[in-house]
């Protein structure tokens, strides 16, 4: 049951992504990608290795819409792996981390910590991987912490709404 | 052997990463140099039928400005009739040699979806191998070029626009004929720039660009840009030149493919070859 809702939570997100966050196009810098909401927020109680894959298809679906075979994914797998260890560090008491992974379980200073280290580290992933040379490293970074912004209000204002 | 299998399994998890991340690469690297599958670009049937249906929505909001270029192109193009008709009244020439059968024929397109704003930028149309699209065709709209059709889908086909850093285009000054090649740079998306430009030649702001009709991609004479500013460092042997281009990819909504008017030829002697 509780997959089934965050499949419907992922078609959701992802036509957010598609039909207005993929057009926005502000300054040319902010592209930010909300879709890695469900990557963030799905429990941690499926095995690594199922994570993982996981990660790669949801990337390379959003790969096949931005015409970038690849970037995604690897960006996508890379915070998979690096979750389960972060989610480690940051929270004390493993036994809630059984659940979704929300507001309700890290609490707000664990969930700020989290979904900021690992939206910036997916944000730079992709545009590092798409522009491809250290020549647009400026650009780069801005695209990155301005898209970062964005991404990380969303999701904590998914959280703030969903849990207050 | 048991040890082996033992290692594999404490690191089983990083193994699959490793396999996913060597995949991702693998396919990054793939897409760039052979682009093949349109199932896996937005020329997927699903995905640009989704856009399609977007910007039939959005393109009420510019419809205005789109008539207004409309109407300055009629009229352009009946002024342009009427210089023709005038030949064929008094002239010795006959019809056949002012009117030669076209080599080229526009096939007018819809933008379905384009990204301006990253390196790699691209644009889906709403054309595809059922209207004998076919990859390497050039694109161009009423004001300049725009780009090469990369991937073709049954019904949806991948434009690579002349601003993403893969695409090359062989131009020439309009004034004396000088071959150059456009890149562009993957800042602005109104600029492009020009290079092999050697030192000896003189150049200056405002010298219009057009393509050079080296490649079959793009006929001779297709506006390109103008030379915005041009710096050549002490030394240097060639220019660093600025090109600002006709066309406006922010608010590009239709486009025309370039095709060749006997492509069913072409297609059935090049199967011949093989």
């Amino acid at each position: 049951m509780d997959w089934i809702r965050q499949i419907g939570r992922y078609i959701v997100v992802m036509l957010l992504q598609v039909l207005f966050f993929d057009q926005l196009h502000l300054l040319g810098v902010c592209h930010p990608y909300i879709y890695i909401l469900c990557l963030l927020m799905m429990p941690i109680t499926l095995p690594h290795s199922i994570d993982l894959l996981i990660g790669a298809a949801l990337g390379l679906v959003m790969d096949v819409f931005c015409n970038s075979l690849g970037v995604h994914m690897c960006a996508c797998v890379l915070i998979m792996l690096i979750r389960p260890y972060l989610l480690g560090t940051i929270v004390n008491d493993k036994d809630r981390l059984n659940e979704q992974i929300s507001l309700r379980v890290l609490g707000w200073e664990a969930l700020i910590k989290y979904v900021i280290v690992l939206v910036l580290i997916h944000h730079f992933c992709v545009f590092m991987l798409s522009a491809w040379h250290w020549h647009h490293l400026v650009f780069v970074l801005l695209s990155t912490v301005v898209s970062s912004i964005v991404t990380i209000s969303v999701i904590f204002g998914y959280n703030a709404l969903k849990y207050k | 052997m048991q040890t082996l299998l033992k290692i594999l399994q404490r690191y089983s998890n990083f193994l699959v990463f490793i396999i996913l991340e060597v995949a991702a690469v693998l396919l990054m690297y793939y897409n760039d140099a052979y682009p093949r599958s349109s199932f896996l670009s937005t020329a997927n049937r699903l995905i640009a039928w989704q856009y399609d249906q977007v910007e039939s929505v959005c393109s009420y909001f510019a419809l205005k400005g789109i008539n207004e270029e409309l109407v300055a192109e009629n009229a352009k193009l009946r002024n342009e009739l009427v210089r023709y008709e005038s030949l064929t009244e008094d002239s010795i020439l006959s019809r056949e040699v002012i009117y030669p059968e076209n080599e080229v024929v526009y096939l007018p397109a819809k933008v379905v979806q384009m990204t301006t704003n990253e390196v790699h930028n691209y644009l889906t149309i709403n054309r595809g191998l059922a209207d004998d699209i076919r990859k390497g065709q050039g694109v161009r709209n009423e004001d300049g070029v725009v780009g090469i059709v990369r991937t073709v889908g049954q019904n949806y086909s991948v434009v690579l626009p002349i601003i993403n850093t893969h695409t090359n285009l062989s131009c020439r000054f309009l004034k004396n004929d000088y071959i150059a090649t456009l890149q562009w740079d993957g800042k602005d998306n109104r600029f492009a720039q020009l290079a092999d430009v050697a030192s000896h030649m003189v150049v200056n702001i405002g010298d219009t660009i057009i393509t050079s009709g080296l490649s079959p991609v793009f006929p001779e004479g297709i506006p390109v840009g103008i030379v915005e500013n041009c710096t050549l460092g002490t030394g240097d042997s060639y220019y660093t030149i600025r090109v600002r281009l006709y066309t406006n990819f922010k608010r590009l909504k239709y486009v025309e493919v370039i095709q060749n008017a006997h492509q069913t030829e072409l297609d059935e002697l090049e199967n011949g070859l093989d």
